[in-house]
């Protein structure tokens, strides 16, 4: 693979300052992020209080401590990521690539198991999930992929087969852990990236019906996710034992109402609700804030997500436009995924909610990559 | 989009046109399509939906725990209190606590095993089911306990060992009324007798407090929601029982049951007959209510030695539903002779007979459908006597045959009149009533259908039940149809709560005594009185003549019933004897009913009602009959047949001494020689039979050899009185004494060959007998 070299000195020339970053895009995620460790705190407190699982000591802040941390260091990540020059992340590309794979290759063998899946890596007292580098490595692989074959991507060979492969590896390796959400998402953003890429409609729809293929034959050999489906279609009918998180979720959110009980006042988090300071952390937000509260970070996400695509449509090279796209509709799939599943949209599936769910290395990479897009911002065509 | 640098030279890296509008999709579907999708769904979870899903939060968020409503009081008709709730604690542990503060099992287990005397290794056992926030360690423990518990919990700062209030009923007379009182299971809801009847109106409506919690039910952190609903306390209750009326009926009783070796236990029922109120109700053998579980020793003893655990259960379980049965209530049984008083207020009312009437009494009377006549009990007959005289010898030939002149149909109404029965239109039916008083447990009668009952050809069904026979009742059916004759003619409604008192005291409801109907005219009440009073008023042809009381005018009836169903099937000669009395005679205010079920032959008393319930329940009137105020009239002679208390005698003279015993209506006998009386035999203060001579020493001492009690049955009182007075021992009775020469001793407290020392007092109960009182009636 060969790496467009004099692209690099036009976007960065050492000595010369790079236009400031996109002021509202970095403002909502700044934003977002605040109100997420706030939620943390709120909703993992009973939690961490009464301490069920005999994993904080009673320390009631334990978690937010925690996220306050990785909060900071994604802040500062997303600092130095909107500092570096957009080559470098297309010069750095297959290495992180390679790299990704290497760790997913690791899991099955020194993963750290929990709920009967090895998702994490263990280094020192962090735990790393490498399916969030998968989903940046798509992004960022597939961009540069798409600009190597600029004309041919409406062939087989050149605009679906390659592409095909890195899925394939990375996927094949997620469902080995297994990680059922995480591959759909790898999916998704694997096929907007190819749509955006040019990949005829034709295709595409062969592709979507491939991948339709593959959530079938998941749902068929994974027993835990066919068993998700009937849950999802009446929560209330096993409200004990599988629909006991999904009802459980909804009580939550039914009971915020127009206004919320307040800021801190959730009932359902007193151990009621399982997940509640992690993929369930929007129900406490729905209770606690109520609709108002909860339609409003919506329309946040929403900003930030139109704020992303905007930066994409305004990037001067096509490198930097998709994977700003990418990331964007990474975030977006996340939020929406997240969402649909606490209320109960979707069949429930783990998925977090970006800058909300606690989780420190995922907060850090979504942050990180946060100041992808605000590094590429820097670089778009000025409309005034 | 106005771009102008992007117009002017697009670079070859530049993103193309088809990125560009594709862009614009994926912006149309994340931006903007699923966000509206989101907040559509949120908008009805959240403002359509809230209330559904609110109510069933909160139905999981809140915790009601029931508050304490104390349970009422339930007093007997002096204001004696006979159940109280007082408050107690529960002991629980919350093992998850014990073990997420890391707190010590032994520690616990040895502190809590040594307070509440439990099991160590189970108490140890409990501290460890980690699962657990609510195990329990012991029920119902007294303040005292409470306190200790508390003690060791605050000194070792034990958060795993908790406390919760409760109640506890206590029963401060025990055994006392049991059967009519009843008692509460541990969730303090009525089990039996009133305190189950009544158990609404006792529990009262139980507070609640509503408390939000956490998943495990234990408080929330910050938010405290609390709100309490007061309840309201348990109403106090007002019964027709009388414990001292109770006291004697038991006493009298039990006493009968040991004498007579009762098999099947006994019963008695005290009423009021002019309203219908129940004073007292004893079933035998009773139980404390303190520990209704614990069953008699022996009964115990069975259990103990059963083969197999199961077989123990099965043998507590039965020994528990036996002690707890009221049998006054709950068993019926064939009345006997005490039915003719029936009969016989039936015939006078109808004006079937006449006071001037005479029946003949052959020994046999043939029945049209019977093929061998009906025997009078009396071998022989009574021959030709008067209706008082037919009563007074309980002849079955004259009750046969004022049965036909009563006939069928009629008999039948006054039963349903009586309450024994309900006709039906339905003339195959069998017929059953009960007397509806306020008690679980009633049993029904059972008759013969109108059709068999009154059928031309066979006349044998009311030939038999004329003297109360081939029927089955409960002796609370009995005892109230014979109120109604004896009170001038009301049939009234038994009951045992008279009133209801709110918490503050106030009257909630108040039981009027409730005629059911008149069955009877005055004047006929007032002969069946007089009949009835020379039953056992008559000391030469009263059947009853055992249950009388010098001073008092008793009426009553005795009874005798075969079991016949029992001897169909096994063989077997089973009896339950029984006397109903009433009293004073001419304006009766007490009736009481005495049963016991199959005394043993081994007592050596003849087995009847005469022999063995009518001193029974003469006994029992001879106690409560002061009690109720009743002024005995009694003459001098009356006075000097009673038993005496011995006097102080030591230190008097002679002549003193002869005075004072005199006085007390007792002889002496002196041993020794000297100016004072050194030493007396027996003590002061003992009772003993009149005209006893109480052996007084003066400078001497009673001889240390022991006596051999002699067997002191079928003698008369005085004879017994003398025979021990020459052994130097005494006697005393609990019988009322009217005729001591005619009165004969049928038990003894102890038995024939006890060794006893000089001065030592015999007890005996008496009865009247002769030949003509040896006979089944």
């Amino acid at each position: 693979m060969q790496y467009d070299g004099a692209r690099l000195s036009v976007a960065y020339t050492p000595g010369q300052r790079r236009a400031p970053f996109d002021l509202p895009f970095f403002l909502t995620v700044v934003l977002l992020l605040a109100l997420g460790v706030v939620m943390v705190l709120s909703a993992s407190f009973p939690r961490a209080y009464y301490d069920p699982g005999h994993i904080t000591g009673g320390n009631g802040a334990y978690y937010f401590v925690r996220q306050l941390f990785f909060a900071l260091a994604g802040f500062g990540a997303m600092l130095l990521a909107s500092r570096l020059p957009m080559g470098f992340y297309r010069r750095y590309t297959l290495p992180f690539l390679l790299v990704t794979l290497v760790l997913l290759l690791l899991v099955p063998v020194v993963g750290v198991k929990a709920n009967g899946s090895r998702r994490w890596l263990g280094v020192g007292g962090l735990t790393l999930q490498p399916s969030e580098l998968a989903k940046l490595a798509v992004i960022l692989s597939f961009a540069a992929l798409i600009c190597r074959y600029r004309s041919r991507m409406h062939s087989f060979r050149h605009g679906v087969l390659p592409f095909l492969g890195i899925l394939a590896a990375l996927v094949g390796l997620l469902i080995l852990e297994p990680h059922f959400s995480a591959s759909v998402i790898l999916l998704a953003v694997g096929g907007a990236m190819l749509f955006l890429g040019g990949v005829p409609i034709g295709y595409f729809a062969a592709l979507g019906a491939a991948a339709g293929g593959g959530l079938a034959v998941l749902l068929t050999f994974f027993p835990y996710a066919s068993s998700r489906i009937v849950t999802w279609r009446d929560p209330f009918a096993s409200s004990s034992d599988e629909g006991y998180q999904i009802v459980q979720s909804l009580y939550s959110i039914g009971s915020g109402g127009l206004s919320g009980l307040g800021l801190g006042a959730s009932r359902q988090k007193y151990l009621f609700l399982p997940e509640e300071h992690n993929d369930f952390i929007f129900s406490v937000v729905c209770e606690e804030l109520g609709f108002i509260g909860a339609a409003l970070i919506v329309l946040l996400f929403a900003m930030l997500i139109l704020r992303g695509y905007w930066i994409a449509l305004h990037c001067r090279e096509r490198f930097n436009c998709l994977v700003c796209a990418g990331i964007t509709t990474l975030l977006a799939l996340q939020v929406f995924l997240n969402v649909a599943v606490v209320t109960n949209l979707l069949p429930c599936t783990g998925i977090s909610l970006p800058f909300f769910s606690y989780g420190g290395t995922a907060l850090l990479i979504q942050l990180f990559e946060m100041g992808i897009v605000l590094s590429a911002s820097r670089d778009v065509l000025k409309t005034d | 989009m106005s771009v102008s640098q992007k117009t002017a030279a697009p670079a070859a890296s530049a993103p193309t046109r088809q990125m560009l509008r594709r862009i614009l999709v994926l912006m149309l579907l994340f931006g903007v399509g699923s966000a509206a999708l989101l907040l559509a769904r949120l908008y009805r979870l959240q403002i359509i939906d809230h209330d559904f899903y609110e109510n069933l939060a909160i139905g999981q968020q809140l915790r009601e725990a029931p508050g304490s409503a104390s349970r009422g009081t339930i007093y007997d008709a002096k204001g004696r209190v006979l159940a109280v709730s007082a408050s107690v604690d529960n002991v629980y542990l919350s093992p998850a606590e014990i073990e997420q503060y890391g707190e010590d099992r032994a520690l616990i287990a040895a502190g809590l095993s040594e307070i509440l005397g439990l099991d160590y290794d189970e108490l140890y056992e409990k501290t460890g089911r980690s699962g657990s926030w609510y195990v329990t360690a012991a029920r119902k423990i007294e303040r005292e306990q409470a306190d200790a518990v508390r003690a060791f919990k605050k000194e070792h700062h034990l958060r795993g060992v908790r406390l919760e209030p409760d109640t506890k009923r206590y029963y401060p007379n025990s055994a006392l009324a049991c059967h009519l009182i009843g008692f509460v299971g541990t969730d303090n809801t009525g089990l039996e007798g009133i305190e189950a009847r009544y158990d609404e109106a006792l529990s009262g409506t139980a507070g609640r407090s509503l408390r939000m919690t956490n998943a495990f039910g234990t408080e929330l952190l910050f938010e405290q929601f609390e709100d309490y609903r007061p309840g309201q306390d348990g109403c106090d209750l007002v019964t027709t029982i009388d414990a001292t009326i109770q006291y004697y009926v038991e006493k009298r009783l039990r006493q009968a049951v040991e004498d007579y070796d009762a098999l099947n236990g006994a019963g008695a029922i005290a009423m009021d007959v002019n309203t219908g109120a129940i004073l007292a109700m004893a079933s035998l053998g009773n139980y404390d209510l303190n520990d209704f579980l614990a069953v008699s020793p022996e009964a115990q003893a069975a259990v103990d030695a059963a083969a197999s655990p199961e077989e123990a259960q099965a043998l507590l379980a039965a020994a528990q539903a036996r002690q707890w049965r009221n049998k006054a209530l709950s068993d019926t049984y064939e009345p006997g002779s005490t039915f003719k008083i029936i009969t016989l207020a039936m015939a006078l009312e109808e004006g079937a007979v006449g006071l001037g009437d005479s029946f003949y009494c052959g020994g046999t009377v043939n029945v049209t459908g019977r093929t061998k006549p009906i025997r009078c009990w009396k071998d022989g007959g009574h021959g030709s006597q008067t209706l008082t005289q037919a009563v007074q010898h309980s002849c079955n030939v004259a009750f046969v045959n004022i049965g036909r002149r009563v006939g069928a149909e009629t008999f039948y109404r006054y039963c349903d009149a009586f309450g024994f029965l309900e006709l039906s239109d339905d003339p195959d039916a069998s017929l059953t009533a009960t007397t509806g008083v306020d008690l679980y447990g009633e049993s029904g009668s059972i008759w013969w259908s109108r059709s068999v009952f009154t059928a031309e050809k066979n006349q044998s069904q009311l030939a038999a039940a004329s003297f109360g026979q081939t029927f089955t009742i409960t002796p609370l059916q009995l005892i109230t149809a014979v109120s109604a004759c004896v009170n001038g003619g009301e049939l009234m409604q038994p009951f045992v709560v008279r009133q209801i008192l709110a918490p503050d005291g106030t009257v909630v409801s108040e039981r009027q005594p409730t005629v059911r109907r008149r069955v009877l005219s005055e004047e006929t009440s007032a002969t069946v009185r007089a009949i009835l009073e020379q039953v056992v008023g008559d000391p030469n042809d009263g059947t009853g003549r055992n249950a009388a009381v010098a001073g008092y005018r008793i009426g009553g009836k005795t009874g005798t019933s075969e079991k016949v169903s029992l001897e169909a099937q096994t063989g077997q000669k089973e009896y339950i004897v029984s006397f109903i009395g009433f009293a004073p005679a001419d304006d009766p205010q007490i009736a009481i009913l005495a049963f016991l079920d199959t005394p043993s032959t081994k007592s050596g008393v003849y087995i009847s009602g005469g022999q063995m319930a009518a001193p029974v329940v003469g006994a029992m009137m001879a106690d409560i009959l002061p009690y109720l105020g009743v002024e005995p009239a009694l003459d001098e002679a009356d006075m000097a047949l009673r038993d005496a208390a011995v006097p102080q005698l030591v230190g008097l003279s002679p002549s003193e001494a002869a005075q004072a015993l005199r006085e007390a209506g007792l002889d002496s006998r002196s041993v020794g020689g000297g100016e004072r009386v050194t030493r007396q035999l027996p003590a002061p203060g003992a009772e003993i039979a009149a005209g006893s001579q109480v052996i007084l020493y003066y400078d001497a001492e009673p001889s240390p050899g022991e006596e051999s009690l002699p067997d002191l049955n079928g003698m008369s009182y005085r004879e017994a009185r003398d025979a021990l007075s020459r052994l130097g021992l005494f006697i005393q009775t609990r019988s009322p004494v009217y005729d001591p020469l005619r009165q004969r001793v049928s038990t003894q407290n102890l038995a024939a060959g006890t060794p006893l020392g000089h001065g030592s007092v015999v007890e005996v109960t008496l009865v009247s007998e002769d030949d003509s009182m040896l006979g089944r009636y």
